[in-house]
């Protein structure tokens, strides 16, 4: 029978696919192996969209109903979801196979990481009274979406560090994209910070309670706002722009899986 | 927040730091820095449990600093009311440089051209130029050969608006710091209360002017044990006992009377204890002692399950000058009675109840940070994803020269002006 698991392990092999096939890309440069690569990302997607759908359908039936957005395993999922969501609508001119290896890469990890690993948690379980409410979904959307604009900030970072030329993108071109995910991440965060503040405001009766992944997630936004004033006012480009990407999306590394692991708080069924 | 270096400064130096962008630089850093110390360092915690975690050195240091409470800190005040400050100004400044009037002249359009930015065409083209324009831009004469069009003027206040939001949702967390409070409620079905417990130690309980009594409260569990629901019913009396408000409060949709607020925060279980000794029946609650026996004695442990024998309590009572404990297991028959010092004492029944955990807080400042948080989202969308384009038609004797600029997006933009000027050059 399909389950779930199997579209998201199809997905798995699909990401394993993408990065095999970038590869291939980058040995021969043949344009039909750039537009196998394009199809094999929106087929993953597509996959990877019917496998959360199908969790979702499948936990109605188990009589539990709710999105597949309440904890660690499905949190995973839907991020690297959401980074072949941003790869996706990027225009295609901007799409940089750099790039996409590098976004392919991740959400291989994540899905290998999200399926293989024995830490992680990957039942169907029913919802805490305290995640039965709507904003459940835009916060948590709103959030990972963010997350993967960040990666995606950080991905031209790093890729900043290359000599250009070859695959690596011109830096005008990784400054762009670089400066583009990070305006989208930043308002996604803020998206994110602020449903949850209305959300805790109604489940835990004060919106802003310093709990760990809210000190953390403030600490990101900081960062970022950071930048974004950095760039603006005082003109910073370049390497110390790239520097900071790569910072930020540590912090991003920190209010995601750092604080689960590391301080414990009212955020822990994401564990 | 921006101060650009060229434009003439008032104020002195004091003031001119108060105002630059390097303070916000500075501030922001300093909060994020502190932030990670906060959430390093275990918060709120009892000194026992710090001298367990730190050493006593360590545990000098965190007190010296405020950092068992780093958020509530007077330096922690000190840094956002200076970052307030800071921004307060910085945005003051904008919006009067803003309001400022603008110069009328148009800027040098060959320089526009020549970056990509606009083209050169017939006179006779003007027509169809300002049909592909649209409707959407606001016209305006410049001089006699140059008209303006103009779009998304109020991007400009995008970062203005953000500015202001974030300073509202400070007011607003200090208005409900200053003038609201937080206390907590643990009621079990029939209880009443006419005052809140505070939420740390050392505060005074807070008189909420009403009596809440909990009618009813209701859990249920999921097959793996784990909660699935849980409300309380409640009734506001006053002190008439007249029923003022009845409601039902469950997790994510709390009740409110005269701007307090009750959350279903948690729940909790607290037992009763039936015993038979020397004859007597005892009904004792936790840590609550049996007197007018031979030997007094308390219930001082409750297990679920011992050892897979089920329930089970511990009782502890003095033996001479020693105290001794013994285990009393419900649902075994040898276990369930045992001699104490020469006086049969008995186990016959332990029944639980369920008691509410309500959060209870008033908070004037949530309108104000509600309004914030919109303000926010709104001032992010106008600064981050609207264009302030303004773009020229100046009519030369023989060529028409249309160019312009925008604050966002300049490769949109260039886009936009081949595709106004395709098939008229």
């Amino acid at each position: 029978m399909i389950t779930d698991h199997t579209l998201l392990g199809l997905a798995t092999i699909m990401y394993l696919g993408l990065v095999f096939f970038h590869i291939l890309y980058f040995v021969w440069q043949k344009e039909k192996l750039l537009s196998a690569v394009q199809h094999i990302l929106y087929a993953a997607a597509a996959v990877q969209a019917a496998g959360i759908l199908m969790r979702w359908a499948i936990s109605y039936r188990l009589g539990i109903g709710h999105a597949p957005l309440s904890n660690y395993y499905e949190s995973l999922i839907f991020f690297s979801w959401s980074i072949s969501v941003f790869m996706i609508c990027m225009r295609k001119r901007r799409l940089y196979p750099a790039i996409t290896f590098v976004a392919a890469g991740i959400s291989l990890m994540l899905m290998a990481y999200a399926s293989l690993s024995p830490g992680v948690e990957r039942g169907i379980q029913p919802l805490i009274p305290a995640l039965q409410s709507n904003w459940l979904h835009i916060h948590v959307i709103t959030c990972f979406l963010g997350y993967a604009a960040f990666a995606v900030s950080f991905i031209c970072g790093v890729l900043y560090f290359f000599r250009p030329g070859g695959i690596v993108p011109t830096r005008e071109n990784l400054e762009d994209i670089n400066y583009r995910s990070i305006i989208i991440g930043f308002s996604m965060l803020t998206s994110g910070i602020l449903t949850g503040a209305v959300w805790a405001h109604f489940a835990w009766g004060s919106c802003w309670s310093w709990d760990p992944k809210e000190t953390w997630s403030l600490i990101t936004w900081i960062i970022y706002a950071l930048v974004l004033h950095l760039r603006f006012t005082g003109g910073l480009k370049g390497k110390r722009i790239a520097i900071l990407s790569v910072v930020g999306f540590a912090s991003v590394i920190m209010t995601y899986f750092g604080v689960n692991f590391f301080l414990a708080g009212l955020h822990s069924y994401a564990t | 927040m921006s101060a650009i270096k060229s434009d003439k400064m008032r104020g002195g130096p004091i003031f001119r730091f108060l105002v630059s962008v390097r303070l916000t630089i500075i501030t922001l850093s300093l909060i994020a820095g502190a932030s990670i110390v906060g959430s390093l360092v275990r918060q709120g915690a009892s000194e026992e449990e710090y001298l367990s975690l730190y050493s006593e050195r360590a545990y000098h240091f965190i007190r010296l600093f405020g950092l068992d409470d780093a958020y509530h800190s007077s330096w922690f005040y000190l840094l956002m009311g200076v970052f307030a400050i800071n921004l307060f100004l910085c945005t003051l400044q904008r919006l009067r440089r803003l309001m400022a009037p603008r110069e009328r002249q148009a800027p040098d359009l060959s320089g526009f051209v020549s970056a990509g930015s606009g083209f050169a065409t017939d006179p006779v083209n003007r027509e169809e130029v300002v049909r592909r324009l649209g409707p959407s831009y606001r016209r305006e004469r410049v001089s006699e050969t140059t008209e303006l069009f103009e779009k998304g003027r109020f991007s400009r206040y995008g970062a203005i608006v953000v500015h202001a939001s974030v300073l509202l949702i400070l007011a607003g967390g200090l208005i409900g710091n200053i003038s609201g409070f937080k206390a907590y409620l643990a009621l079990k079905p029939g209880d009443e209360a006419s005052a809140a417990m505070p939420r740390k130690p050392g505060q005074s309980a807070v008189v909420l002017g009403f009596t809440v009594k909990c009618t009813d409260f209701r859990v249920s569990f999921y097959p793996s044990g784990q909660p699935k629901e849980y409300a309380s019913d409640i009734e506001i009396l006053d002190e008439k006992r007249n029923i003022l408000k009845r409601g039902r409060i469950r997790v994510n949709e709390p009740f409110s009377y005269k701007g307090v607020y009750f959350y279903q925060s948690s729940y909790g279980r607290s037992n009763v204890y039936t015993f038979k000794a020397d004859g007597r029946t005892f009904e004792l609650g936790e840590e609550q002692v049996a007197r007018g026996v031979r030997v007094p004695f308390m219930v001082v442990r409750y297990e679920q399950d011992v050892h897979n024998f089920g329930p089970g309590v511990m009782v502890a009572y003095m033996d001479a000058d020693e105290p001794k404990t013994l285990w009393f297991l419900s649902n075994v028959e040898k276990m369930r009675s045992h001699t104490v010092n020469g006086s049969k004492v008995s186990l016959e029944n332990i029944s639980g109840q369920f008691h509410t955990g309500l959060e209870v807080s008033r908070d004037p400042g949530v309108p104000v940070v509600l309004c914030g948080f919109t303000l926010m989202l709104a001032g992010l969308y106008i600064n981050f994803f609207t264009a302030h384009r303004r773009i020229y038609l100046a009519l030369g004797p023989d060529t028409l020269i249309v160019a312009g600029t925008t604050s966002r997006n300049k490769e949109g933009f260039a886009e936009d002006m081949r595709k106004i000027g395709g098939g008229l050059a």
